[in-house]
């Protein structure tokens, strides 16, 4: 009898799993859609100013597309692997997982590595983000969005942790959706820089 | 701008209006504040869209009129409104009632003060007196209306005076005070069917609303808002933890840092922030549920407790 009605709580409390994932993914999506307000404000910033050069250099004598394409197609890669790793996550494949999750990592790292050099490029001849209201806002954009990456590949790390002490648990795997969500996003915010900075900027 | 903030604003006071035309008004003390909030607001509002004509705004700039105008917003808007909500919830929070007779007197005194002591600084910025100045000669003529406005300010202390004694005397006689009812105000909505203050899990049954007004028809027009047939269930909860709070204090650093170039602070907050993020991150054990043996018992006490009110 006792046991029973042990079983039917626990039963019970495993529907509330399905129930926090629902609650949990609606609760990241309200703060993807304010991240989206925090973006929108920085690129309407780089939208007014971008033409305010101060005498200096503009987007077309300091962007480089080659190398801001091998940049985009990291990002892009990086979404694909993560998708991969939620695909072997949600067939509970353990180890696969953790091979995607650490690929997506080094391609999202090769990707800050390449913005950070981009930026010390810049800033070392003199193109820092107090030269001009066009490389404010340029610095305060991109790498309001690199931030972001960093912060991601954080959390990525300490995910790729988690996933290999504890497994796929459920609390594990709703981290892992979220994060996807996360980092899909930032994909999605990158098209618009590239879009609207680099390629608008050059052409 | 002015047209973005005004017009919905505008609705906003209708809102307010429309929510007592033809109600029964209970004239207590965070009434009093409310409405003193509505009028004293759209007045305020109403000096904020003059501000908005270029030929006005071109002479008051920097004047006292500007000043008097956002006293006249934030004082009205959200001060007032502040201490209506203070002494209108303060029963449900803390599960005691504030002292009307205090909460009263402190209305009179902030509402009277706030106009002796703001409506002259209208006419002082017509009258060419800028903000923040330690000085004037007399034959500006402006020291008459910075007199009275000075009464006002008088007025005001004491109304703060007043506001400090009823927290103070509320609290003492916290216990003569006791909310047991959980609805001290004959409420309406749904935070009214709970106890005052509230079990840490608000509702033991989850309230079925069909209405509109779903605590006010159940007492008055018998639509059950709780199924009293079923048995408790047990509570989802989720675990206490400081860690938003800690967040945000060394948010706090961080930003002050930034702000005034300590590298230091800007990194060992930096640090800290990280440090509780993956603190929380590790953290699985962040729900527990509450047995239903446990809510059925507390769900009992508070039921002695409203039948010997």
């Amino acid at each position: 009898m006792t046991s029973q009605i042990i079983n039917n709580h626990s039963a019970e409390h495993h529907d509330h799993d399905a129930e926090a994932t629902a609650k949990v993914a609606f609760g990241f999506w309200i703060y993807i859609m304010s991240d989206c307000i925090l973006f929108s404000c920085f690129f309407a910033s780089y939208a007014v100013l971008h033409t305010n050069v101060f005498g200096g250099a503009g987007p077309k004598e300091l962007f480089d597309l080659n190398y801001v394409m091998v940049e985009t197609f990291l990002l892009l890669t990086s979404s694909f692997t993560y998708g991969l790793a939620m695909l072997a996550a949600h067939k509970n494949n353990k180890a696969q997982a953790l091979t995607w999750l650490f690929i997506t990592f080094l391609l999202g790292l090769g990707f800050i590595g390449m913005e950070i050099n981009e930026f010390h490029h810049l800033i070392i001849e003199g193109n820092g983000p107090s030269r001009s209201a066009f490389l404010s806002s340029f610095f305060g954009l991109v790498g309001l969005h690199g931030l972001h990456v960093t912060c991601g590949l954080i959390w990525m790390a300490l995910l790729m942790f988690q996933v290999s002490t504890r497994g796929l648990t459920a609390m594990v795997n709703r981290k892992l959706a979220c994060l996807s969500l996360f980092w899909h996003f930032l994909d999605i915010i990158w098209i618009f820089v590239f879009t609207v900075v680099y390629l608008m900027g050059v052409m | 701008m002015t047209t973005i903030i005004a017009i919905p604003t505008g609705v906003k006071i209708f809102n307010w209006l429309f929510t007592m035309f033809r109600g029964r008004i209970w004239f207590a003390a965070p009434m009093y504040f409310t409405v003193g909030f509505i009028i004293t607001f759209s007045i305020g509002g109403m000096t904020g869209v003059l501000l908005a004509v270029p030929g006005a705004d071109f002479v008051l700039h920097n004047s006292l009129f500007v000043i008097a105008h956002f006293h006249n917003v934030i004082i009205g808007g959200v001060v007032f409104a502040c201490m209506a909500g203070l002494s209108f919830w303060c029963p449900k929070a803390l599960g005691f009632k504030m002292n009307e007779g205090l909460g009263k007197a402190s209305f009179w005194f902030w509402l009277v003060g706030f106009y002796v002591a703001f409506m002259p600084l209208y006419v002082l910025g017509f009258m060419g007196a800028t903000r923040r100045i330690s000085h004037y000669d007399f034959s500006t003529g402006w020291h008459p209306l910075f007199v009275v406005a000075f009464i006002g300010m008088l007025l005001i202390a004491i109304g703060i005076g007043c506001q400090v004694l009823q927290i103070l005397v509320s609290v003492i006689k916290a216990k003569q005070n006791q909310d047991y009812t959980g609805d001290p105000w004959d409420g309406r909505t749904l935070e009214w069917a709970t106890s005052s203050p509230p079990p840490f899990y608000n509702f033991a049954r989850i309230p079925t609303v069909t209405t509109l007004e779903p605590h006010w028809d159940a007492k008055h027009n018998a639509t059950p808002i709780f199924d009293e047939s079923k048995p408790y269930e047990d509570i989802h909860m989720p675990r206490n933890t400081g860690v938003g709070a800690i967040i945000g204090l060394f948010a706090f650093t961080l930003s002050f840092g930034l702000i005034w170039y300590i590298w230091w602070l800007v990194a060992a907050s930096g640090l800290a922030i990280f440090a509780c993020v993956v603190a929380r991150s590790l953290d699985h054990d962040i729900d527990y549920y509450v047995p239903a043996e446990e809510v059925e018992r507390i769900e009992n006490e508070l039921m002695l407790r409203r039948n010997k009110a």
